[in-house]
């Protein structure tokens, strides 16, 4: 049955966690999960979350937490001639495997590295534990490694701690610890989720490396299908617990046999615009017309208050009816000029003329977007209410209305925002954002909480209500394919100033700007 | 077949929740019983609390006085269903106070911070610096002992641990979306701070209602015991306490059934307060 290269396979794995307050009953949410991985290779395991992805490479690690444990089925990992099964194994001798044949690379880089130690002590820690090479030895191994990973400055680097470094210098950092042994296998799982694009691709190319150069075996987990695409040979699509579809990258991702693979390519892979040329926007109407437009932050830094200009002399205009999408890194003040926009920051500088009162703004996460005491029909009525807009009867009609033309039914009045999903609880901001038929949104990452299948939907909804509505969108995004799916101008921001506008068809055929370029090329 | 299965999970629920929940079941009854006494001693007491009789001078307990009599010859029970009423009611008048002024203070300084944020909130520590006890004894000299002026003082030597415990979350709910989003909506200072984000302080207000009142009482027995709090010939936990000690050797069940009331209460409280915490 088990071939000689497969260096870890799983066999019906089921994963279950005991119940709350009764220990004797397992909440299984894996279910019956098969699939290996070939030594040298690199595997995807794509999925959104709570597919149980993430929850089968931490039980073959041996890492599930909350008394978790792998209730049937089997977990092989070749180790040398003859292979152990993982899952029977006691800790001492798991934690023997782990680092020295089996390392992982989390999401988050800030929290899997200890606050209080030095990132050289942290990656030493690992070859003190582990091997017995002398302390000389292994500085000079540590010091090797950090800039094997793409790291400037080895030397500076060793003496400092997790909070002086980027995302991305964490996150290179803790490929560092997890290759310093040279394991046979990497799982890294969503290594580059928290990350900006063009420091996505890095990463994800360093791991390429690894795998070419030390042969070492990847296993890749993410929600995200270019990031698979890019890395992996092979890979597995799972979904509610159990593995939908494996195989090949290629065949996999061109013809798709599953109906789900297919909904999760089809929401991943639309890359055209989702407009249609004829109904771009008459460039007659200025809804917003900003002149040298400022946007400041106040900072306390040692007692003193400074200003720091976060937008530096933005000039733009909107027209009625179209979608313009700001794009730009983390850090580069899209989110700050929504936010002055709406009025949210009133340290501005140069002057903005916004023809409709009040515009009204969509957040990115709609889990604190909602306020959770209140009903969905609360919610919706308020911004009525507050306007003192219809009777009692009317705002509880054009609320379910609305729920309606957000795709949601009508029983939603009723209902908590806890007991709706990520999506769901979208659709209802955005019904909020609509309720007063303001004709200026502000939609600030709407979809990037979102799962992939679910993120499509909601910019189709998107869509559809720009037009039944005339509504004029300013689209903040970081993700380049959700710009170009939806909007029909583009502001890319860099360091807080348009660096390139334009249509958007044309930036994304034929950028100008060296960072457009780099965000671009970054793209999967 | 899937509805059965989650009848069966229904099940296992409900059973899981009434074995955690023991120490909540065993609160609800011992504030129950407390409640009873309370209830009816507002309409009836087995005699009239403040009827004296030299001829039942510190009897023990017997069957016509469960808990025995005290010094007046006044029956135990029925002082002790009339006292903790007063009690009650003092503690809770008391909380309401704290309340009420707290949560005021508490979300204005939390959702605006700033100057006024610092001024009240240095003006609270100073208060919560001194023991309560002795702030409570300084007001008591000033404004005069009894029922009325016990109830005011404690009302406002509570005020600010209610205003912390509100200006805390303020601070943190203040910055959430949902905030952002009803002032966009046009929601006002006030419509935000009192409808938008009240309702979501109220499992931390709820666990600090239970603490107060057990603090309350607590400080009524105390106050009380100290002859700062309820006069004489009028009854309270704390007042027949503080009389009981006196013949605490002779007569030491001049002690039990108030001593009982005031530990089912607060531990009753506390049970409760710890689940709604949870």
């Amino acid at each position: 049955m088990e071939k000689q290269n497969h260096l870890l396979e799983l066999c019906n794995v089921s994963v279950g966690f005991p119940k709350k307050g009764e220990k004797s009953q397992m909440n299984v949410v894996t279910h019956g999960v098969s699939f290996y991985v070939e030594q040298g290779e690199a595997l995807g395991i794509v999925g959104e979350s709570g597919s149980g992805k993430s929850v089968s490479m931490l039980a073959a690690a041996g890492l599930l937490g909350g008394g978790g444990k792998v209730v049937e089925g089997s977990i092989r990992f070749r180790h040398g001639e003859d292979s152990v099964a993982l899952n029977t194994l006691t800790k001492k001798q798991m934690e023997g495997l782990l680092g020295d044949d089996i390392a992982m690379v989390f999401q988050e880089p800030m929290t899997s590295l200890n606050p209080v130690m030095t990132i050289g002590k942290q990656v030493e820690e690992m070859l003190e534990l582990h091997t017995d090479i002398p302390k000389e030895e292994r500085r000079e191994r540590v010091l090797a490694m950090l800039g094997e990973v793409g790291l400037a400055e080895p030397a500076a680097l060793y003496g400092k701690y997790p909070h002086q470094l980027s995302g991305g210098m964490r996150q290179r950092a803790m490929i560092a610890m997890a290759m310093i042994l040279r394991p046979r296998l990497l799982i890294a799982d969503e290594p580059t989720t928290a990350l900006d694009v063009t420091i996505q691709a890095k990463i994800l190319e360093l791991l390429k490396k690894f795998q070419t150069e030390y042969k070492t075996t990847i296993i890749l987990i993410s929600h995200d299908l270019g990031v698979i695409r890019s890395v992996c040979g092979r890979a597995v699509v799972m979904c509610g617990g159990e593995v939908v579809e494996q195989g090949d990258v290629k065949t996999l991702f061109e013809q798709p046999q599953m109906d789900y693979t297919k909904r999760l390519l089809a929401a991943a892979l639309g890359k055209g615009s989702l407009l249609k040329k004829a109904e771009i926007a008459n460039r007659n109407e200025t809804v917003v017309r900003a002149r040298d437009y400022s946007v400041f932050y106040e900072e306390k830094t040692a007692g003193k208050k400074i200003k720091r200009e976060v937008v530096k002399n933005v000039s733009f205009e909107l027209y009625a009816g179209e979608i313009v999408g700001v794009v730009g890194e983390s850090g580069c003040g899209k989110s700050t000029l929504a936010k002055a926009l709406a009025g949210l920051n009133p340290l501005t500088g140069g002057s903005v003329d916004i023809s409709c009162s009040q515009p009204q703004m969509v957040f990115q996460d709609p889990y604190g977007s909602l306020n959770p005491a209140k009903t969905i029909g609360w919610l919706l009525t308020e911004p009525l209410r507050l306007h003192r807009v219809g009777t009692k009867q009317q705002q509880r009609e054009a609320a379910c209305e609305m729920l309606e033309k957000v795709g949601l039914e009508r029983d939603y009045y009723g209902r908590y925002p806890s007991t709706l999903s990520g999506g769901q609880r979208q659709r209802v901001a955005i019904a909020m954002a609509i309720m007063l038929k303001r004709k200026f949104i502000l939609l600030d990452e709407p979809v990037s909480a979102l799962d992939v299948t679910v993120q499509e939907q909601i910019l189709i909804l998107l869509v559809r209500l720009q037009k039944e509505f005339g509504l004029t969108y300013l689209f903040i995004s970081h993700d380049m394919n959700v710009i170009h799916r939806i909007c029909d101008r583009v502001f890319v921001m860099y360091q807080g100033e348009i660096v390139e506008r334009g249509e958007a068809e044309e930036v994304f055929q034929n950028p100008q700007h060296a960072y457009t370029k780099k965000l671009l090329a970054a793209r999967l | 077949m899937e509805g059965k299965m989650q009848n069966l999970d229904m099940k296992h629920r409900r059973r899981q929740s009434n074995t955690k929940n023991v120490s909540l079941t065993i609160g609800i009854v011992l504030v129950s019983v407390v409640l009873f006494f309370v209830v009816v001693g507002l309409f009836w007491t087995p005699y009239e609390p403040t009827a004296m009789s030299a001829a039942l001078k510190n009897k023990p307990p017997s069957l016509l006085h469960p808990f025995g009599t005290d010094n007046m010859g006044r029956d135990v029970l029925s002082r002790v269903m009339d006292g903790a009423g007063t009690t009650f009611i003092i503690s809770i008048v008391t909380v309401a106070i704290g309340l009420a002024a707290g949560t005021l203070i508490g979300a204005f300084t939390g959702y605006y911070g700033g100057i006024v944020d610092e001024i009240l909130m240095r003006l609270n520590d100073t208060l919560t610096s001194f023991p309560s006890i002795l702030l409570a004894l300084v007001f008591v000299s000033i404004i005069g002992t009894g029922k009325y002026n016990i109830i005011l003082v404690l009302g406002i030597i509570f005020i600010p641990s209610f205003a912390r415990v509100v200006r805390s979350e303020y601070i943190v709910q203040k910055e959430l979306d949902y905030v952002r989003n009803a002032k966009l909506l046009g929601a006002g200072d006030l419509r935000i701070m009192f409808v938008h984000i009240l309702p979501n302080t109220k499992p931390i207000l709820l666990s600090a209602i239970t603490i107060g009142l057990n603090n309350a009482i607590l400080a009524e027995a105390g106050m009380s015991y100290l002859s700062l709090g309820v006069q004489p010939p009028d009854a309270s936990l704390g007042r027949m306490l503080s009389e009981a000690q006196t013949y605490l050797l002779n007569a030491p069940w001049l002690a039990l059934a108030p001593g009982l009331m005031i530990v089912f209460t607060v531990l009753g409280f506390s049970m409760i307060s710890e689940n709604i915490q949870k």
